[in-house]
């Protein structure tokens, strides 16, 4: 049977079904007897378990008191709320002095600012931005925290951490006002754009050079008074641990990745082995070891505190994890890239950072915020050998004299802090990704 | 067959200049023995077609030649270079060979532009205005400057096919290697991919290509190549061999895919 349809068919809206508020009730929640049951019976649980949180935790707690005695006086069955609001700079702080707890707040403050132009698209010049956080940050920021005379090599890092950190805004106020880098922006404003790229370039280190000098010259006139790390405590201490942790952890994940997978035999056998041993072994073990048998092997009057050695326990541990994350995401890229690059004669190291690395990542990103997850959780096992970090200071409210056995609520209110950062970091890692794969298909 | 044979249409360049000398090379996989005492001279704007059962190794000898895969036996000489285990040797043939592969291997993160100016930039030490300069210049020679902002997954086959050979070009080659260029296309696409072929073979280009389009064999070989079990088993100039091939196997061979 032959036929010919001489016209288009036309579009027509999708059934009510598709597209009303009733449609998709009736779809999702009331499609039968027994779904619409289910709806009811699960609607009633969620209503208990809301109005019975809320009353204990809002409507019958107590948000005003001196200690536990006075809760139970206001109400028996809501939370003690206060005792957590009365701890709350100890659950934020540790014991850091009170009157330097501003080098704290500043310290976080700047690396925020820092940062903000990596997540503003009319900002240019992302890379040396990313580059300077990690090599100038660190430095200024353990000066703000410990404090204390600075040596000839500290006093360069940190006078650089000032410098990179004024032009870094500068080139941010650029790229808001005039979207253009702060160089191009420099350049036109003292009238040098025909000059030859060297004379620019000596202009603008010039420029930097001068920076360098004004801030090294006045950092010589400022001390800090000097706090020891034994003071530092509570979520500041969590980050500081998390914070190198996940700044490390990836590198050092990447370069141990590739060891396992380079074709020099002595480098693959050694990055497996190091990754083995360390996945193999329960963080608790690897935090154990480093504080109490690494120094056995250290050479005789070399003393490491003991923060150090949790730091480098917790790097050495994740960054095992992070490796078998990226070789994941190394393999999931077709050998042709590697041939695709190499036929237009770039060697391993380009091909690496320029067509695989770029390409791995995007694949790597739940999984590698996932470990990042994990780490910020997992650093609370430091309250284990001794050191007061976030679940450090909310256990030790329960023994203090007017808070005797207040237990739930410092618990309570940890789990919650803890769930706004691990719900924004996933939150932000959905974001990345969808932003990294849009207009690519492949 | 006609009686009548096809002249190649393109008058050949070839000079008595040598690329590519392949002398008695051997290639093993583990025990597998994949290419057998392969010898063959190409000369400066020669034009080489190769053809073959699938499984005949004729892939992994053009793949030999940039040193993608490594031979066990004998010698290859790339415009004067012996390939060996030194390492700067092998980048350097490779900045001078060019290779198209059956699955385009474009960079799927990076703009079109930024495929073709990759290698100019970091390989060829260029600077970016002259590299995106080339790189459009050889947009143009394959037809599609105007997709120079989108990335290859927003491509067609074909068009994905052309920006691997423009990719390539920008890296001002001496040698292409084309394996199996249309073999992952659509019908409709494996033309514009041939047309952009022919005009570059009309370049004085010299070209290795592995191919079953005998259209393209009988329009610009100057010697089409039959292989099999890993041995090169025929080689003659085009009329000859689709004419009247000499070897049994080559003629079974033409006889099934013409």
């Amino acid at each position: 049977m032959a036929m010919i349809k001489a016209e288009k068919t036309p579009e027509r809206s999708a059934p009510i079904s598709e597209s009303s508020v009733i449609g998709w009730l009736h779809k999702h929640l009331f499609s039968s007897a027994f779904n619409t049951l289910l709806t009811f019976v699960m609607l009633y649980i969620i209503y208990l378990t809301v109005s019975g949180v809320f009353s204990w935790g809002v409507l019958d707690a107590t948000f005003v008191a001196d200690n536990r005695r006075e809760c139970y006086d206001n109400s028996l069955t809501g939370a003690c709320w206060a005792g957590v609001i009365h701890w709350t700079n100890n659950i934020f702080y540790g014991r850091y002095p009170r009157e330097e707890i501003w080098r704290i707040n500043f310290g976080g403050l700047l690396l925020v600012l820092w940062m903000a132009p990596l997540w503003m698209s009319r900002v240019k010049g992302k890379v040396l931005v990313a580059t300077t956080t990690v090599v100038f940050y660190p430095f200024l920021a353990s000066y703000l925290f410990s404090g204390g005379d600075k040596g000839f090599f500290m006093q360069i890092m940190v006078a650089g951490a000032m410098t990179a950190f004024a032009l870094n805004m500068a080139n941010l106020l650029a790229g808001l006002f005039r979207s253009q880098g702060l160089n191009s922006f420099l350049i036109k404003a003292l009238g040098q754009e025909n000059a030859s790229d060297k004379t620019q370039r000596n202009i603008l280190l010039l420029l930097a050079g001068i920076v360098f000098g004004v801030a090294f010259f006045w950092q010589m006139g400022q001390t800090l008074q000097p706090i020891v790390w034994t003071k530092w405590g509570g979520l500041f201490l969590t980050l500081v641990i998390s914070g190198v942790g996940i700044a490390s952890a990836l590198p050092g994940g990447i370069i141990l990745a590739l060891g396992r997978r380079s074709k020099l035999v002595i480098v693959r056998v050694l990055s497996i082995g190091f990754i083995e041993v360390f996945r193999s072994v329960p963080l608790i073990t690897v935090l154990f070891m480093a504080t109490t048998m690494f120094p056995l092997f250290m050479p005789e009057g070399f003393v490491l505190n003991k923060l150090v050695q949790v730091i480098i326990a917790v790097v050495l541990f994740n960054a095992c994890y992070m490796a078998e994350t990226v070789r994941a995401g190394l393999q999931a890229i077709p050998k042709g890239q590697y041939e695709g690059a190499h036929t237009i004669g770039l060697g391993y190291w380009r091909t690496m950072r320029l067509v695989i690395m770029p390409q791995a990542l995007k694949y790597m990103i739940p999984n590698i915020v996932g470990s990042f997850i994990g780490l910020l959780k997992d650093t609370t096992l430091v309250s284990i050998i001794g050191l007061f970090d976030i679940l450090g200071m909310l256990r030790s409210i329960s023994k203090d004299t007017p808070w005797l056995g207040l237990h739930k609520e410092p618990l309570i209110f940890g789990a919650i802090l803890f769930f706004i950062m691990c719900a924004s970091m996933s939150k932000y890692s959905r974001h990345l990704e969808v932003k990294l794969s849009a207009g690519r298909t492949h | 067959m006609s009686n009548n044979p096809p002249k190649s249409q393109l008058a050949s360049a070839a000079s008595s200049e040598v690329m590519i000398a392949i002398k008695q090379m051997n290639k093993w996989y583990g025990q597998f023995h994949v290419l057998k005492d392969i010898n063959l001279t190409v000369h400066k704007g020669e034009r080489i077609v190769i053809c073959g059962p699938s499984g005949s190794g004729k892939s992994t000898m053009i793949r030999c030649i940039n040193a993608l895969e490594e031979h066990q036996e004998g010698e290859i000489i790339v415009d004067g270079i012996l390939l060996g285990k030194n390492l700067k040797n092998l980048d350097h043939i490779r900045t001078e060979v060019g290779m198209v592969f059956q699955n385009f291997n474009l960079f799927p993160h990076m703009t079109i532009l930024e495929n073709l100016t990759l290698g100019p930039i970091w390989v060829r030490k260029m600077n970016r205005v002259d590299a995106i300069d080339t790189a459009m210049t050889y947009l143009e020679r394959v037809k599609i400057p105007e997709q120079a902002k989108k990335y290859p997954g927003q491509l067609s086959g074909g068009e994905q096919q052309r920006v691997a050979i423009a990719r390539s070009l920008c890296m001002n080659p001496k040698i292409m290697l084309f394996d199996e260029p249309t073999s992952a296309l659509d019908p409709e696409m494996i033309k514009e991919v041939l047309d952009v072929m022919v005009e570059l073979a009309n370049t004085g280009m010299t070209m290795v290509v592995v191919t079953h389009e005998m259209g393209f064999a009988k329009t610009v070989a100057d010697q089409v190549i039959f292989m099999d079990e890993g041995d090169i088993v025929e080689q003659n100039e085009p009329t000859v061999f689709f004419d009247n091939p000499q070897h049994e196997r080559t003629k079974l061979f033409l006889s099934q895919i013409l």
